[in-house]
């Protein structure tokens, strides 16, 4: 189980801007955040002989995009999926250069999410056939992600008494920590009075209770330990991954068993297995906020607190920048911008390196003021253990553990 | 008559005795002849012990409101029915839980409780479909 453990390495990290309308190809977008992730790492294109990307049709394959770059490739995939797909990812470089098939593996996701495909089959998505799978929703309304989730979200208030107040915390401390962030999209402050003031969308989701449509492009480069000793930065060290650990049913994820359990009661043995920690010792989260509601399950469902409690746990201070254990620092998808997953990971390794960019003015060189008011810091201090918790739907998940 | 809402397009074989069923206005569940399993949606094996061998049984079309939500924004361009208006996760007596549409109640969260009563309500759409919406039981 742990004979990975501490043998590879993020290396590099990248991205472009955050916007609403990129005006460019995700071709484009996808070069530039591999050439920013290669810069990053201190490495030259020649170095990199892996790559993967994920996507759902609506992005640049890797076939385009590392000829771009003037990179030959000994390996490469272009894989099905959003949300939960870096994690696993992450896992899937490993076990390549484990077997041998290449050495360094730059992973990417570029989506003109707003400008191009939006969520929720509004934009090119709209006109697809019912059909298939869809069956069993469609004729009914039932059609975005919000929508899809909306049962366990509901129930969990149900059975447990979670509150829309205790939830919309989320958004709040995620967008204290856009604040601190120059490449957010949101960068303001916002009260759980505006959250739940919001118009609904879908019951018990309010407009602020749902993340942000992106356009943008995200890659980190991994390599084994070895290899990681030359790159430029720090090295973060990967402890354990679990990618894309599924609930027992993945399409009407409803139909079975409790339906306020999420993917990460399957994943979390894994994840922790490998890492040989528990949560205790994480210092920091990326849980995945498509919805404040995600970033509750996932936290409670990995053991952050008992099942049932997320409510309490996530109003409580302690996912905020100065809390125990932050939460998307960077702002996540609520505030910063929408990647499926990939900025969370990115956001992670730079608060392990100590070099997270926020508006400290020596923050490149690790000088941070660990001051959080308004505009100002959001290192974390002494961080040593972050976790990411992958999230696609309620019954599938990823997870990834990481030390400086 | 314009329709309201997308429909089931096409209809798969392992469906179609639901489809035929609803038409006569009773809802079928599929069953395995060979362990007795009950199960939604259809499909051509039993998800329990793989056999093909799936009979169909009348559900009684009563069931509980397991959860539910009030959608106030539709993101399909053949979805006209205006918001808002309700997704109901029901739990048949029977065992399997199915997605459908409350309907003859306010869209309003004080009016609709999880786990209240709830049947079904026939509401044919073109001669080949009828949808399964169901209703609370007063
Ligand atoms: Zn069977």
């Amino acid at each position: 189980m742990k004979a990975l453990r501490d043998k590879y390495c993020i290396v590099g990290v990248g991205e472009t801007e955050y916007s609403r309308a990129s005006n460019r190809t995700t071709r484009a977008m996808a070069v530039e955040a591999v050439r920013h992730a290669i810069l990053d790492a201190g490495l030259t294109a020649g170095d990199v002989d892996g790559m993967l990307d994920y996507q759902g049709g609506d992005s640049t394959l890797a076939n385009h995009v590392a000829p771009d770059l003037g990179i030959r490739l000994n390996f490469y995939m272009d894989v099905m999926g959003g949300g939960s797909s870096t994690e696993a990812l992450v896992g899937l470089a490993m076990g390549a250069i484990e077997a041998g098939m290449c050495q360094t593996v730059a992973i990417y996701r570029s989506m003109n999410g707003y400008s191009e495909f939006r969520i929720g089959g509004t934009g090119a998505r709209a006109a697809q056939p019912v059909r298939g799978l869809d069956l069993a929703q469609v004729p009914f309304g039932m059609r975005s992600a919000g929508q899809n989730f909306a049962p366990t979200f509901l129930r969990h208030m149900y059975e447990y008494g979670t509150t829309s107040e205790q939830v919309a915390h989320v958004k709040v401390a995620h967008s204290k920590h856009a604040s601190q962030n120059p490449k957010a999209l949101l960068k303001e402050r916002v009260t759980v009075a505006d959250v739940v003031g919001s118009r609904w969308i879908v019951t018990p989701l309010h407009l602020l209770d749902c993340c942000l449509e992106t356009d943008n492009a995200t890659c980190v480069i991994v390599t084994s330990a070895e290899r990681a000793r030359d790159c430029r930065p720090r090295p973060v060290h990967i402890l354990g991954v679990a990618g894309r650990v599924s609930k027992p049913r993945l399409d009407f994820h409803w139909a079975h068993g409790p339906i306020t359990r999420v993917a990460g009661y399957y994943a979390k043995d894994i994840v922790f297995g490998q890492a040989g920690i528990g949560p205790d010792d994480v210092d920091l989260t990326g849980s995945y906020d498509a919805f404040t509601f995600t970033t509750m399950l996932q936290l409670e469902e990995y053991g952050f607190c008992k099942k049932g409690e997320g409510g309490h746990h996530v109003s409580s201070g302690v996912i905020e920048l100065g809390g125990r254990r932050p939460n998307n620092t960077s702002g996540g998808h609520l505030c910063e911008g929408y990647t499926h997953g990939m900025s969370m990971v990115i956001e992670n390794v730079r608060q392990l390196r100590g070099t997270v960019d926020d508006y400290c003015p020596k923050a490149a060189e690790g000088v941070h003021t660990y001051d959080y008011a308004p505009g100002r810091c959001r290192q974390v201090k002494d961080a040593e253990i972050a976790m990411n918790l992958g999230w696609a739907m309620p019954p599938l998940g990823s997870a990834l553990i990481l030390r400086r | 008559m314009e329709l309201d809402r997308p429909l089931p397009s096409p209809i798969t074989p392992e469906a179609k005795p639901f489809w035929d069923g609803l038409r006569e206005r009773k809802l079928l569940l599929p069953r395995c002849q060979a362990c007795g399993h009950a199960f939604f949606y259809p499909r051509v094996l039993c998800p329990r012990c793989h056999a093909r061998d799936i009979g169909w049984i009348q559900a009684s079309g009563r069931g509980k409101l397991h959860a539910f939500e009030i959608a106030y924004q539709a993101f399909h361009k053949a979805w006209k029915i205006k918001p808002p208006y309700v997704l109901a996760m029901v739990e048949l007596a029977e065992g399997p839980r199915l997605m459908t549409n409350l309907v003859n109640v306010e869209p309003d969260p004080k009016a609709i409780k999880c786990d209240m009563p709830v049947q079904v309500v026939f509401s044919k759409l073109t001669d080949e479909i009828t949808l399964p919406l169901f209703e609370p039981v007063r």
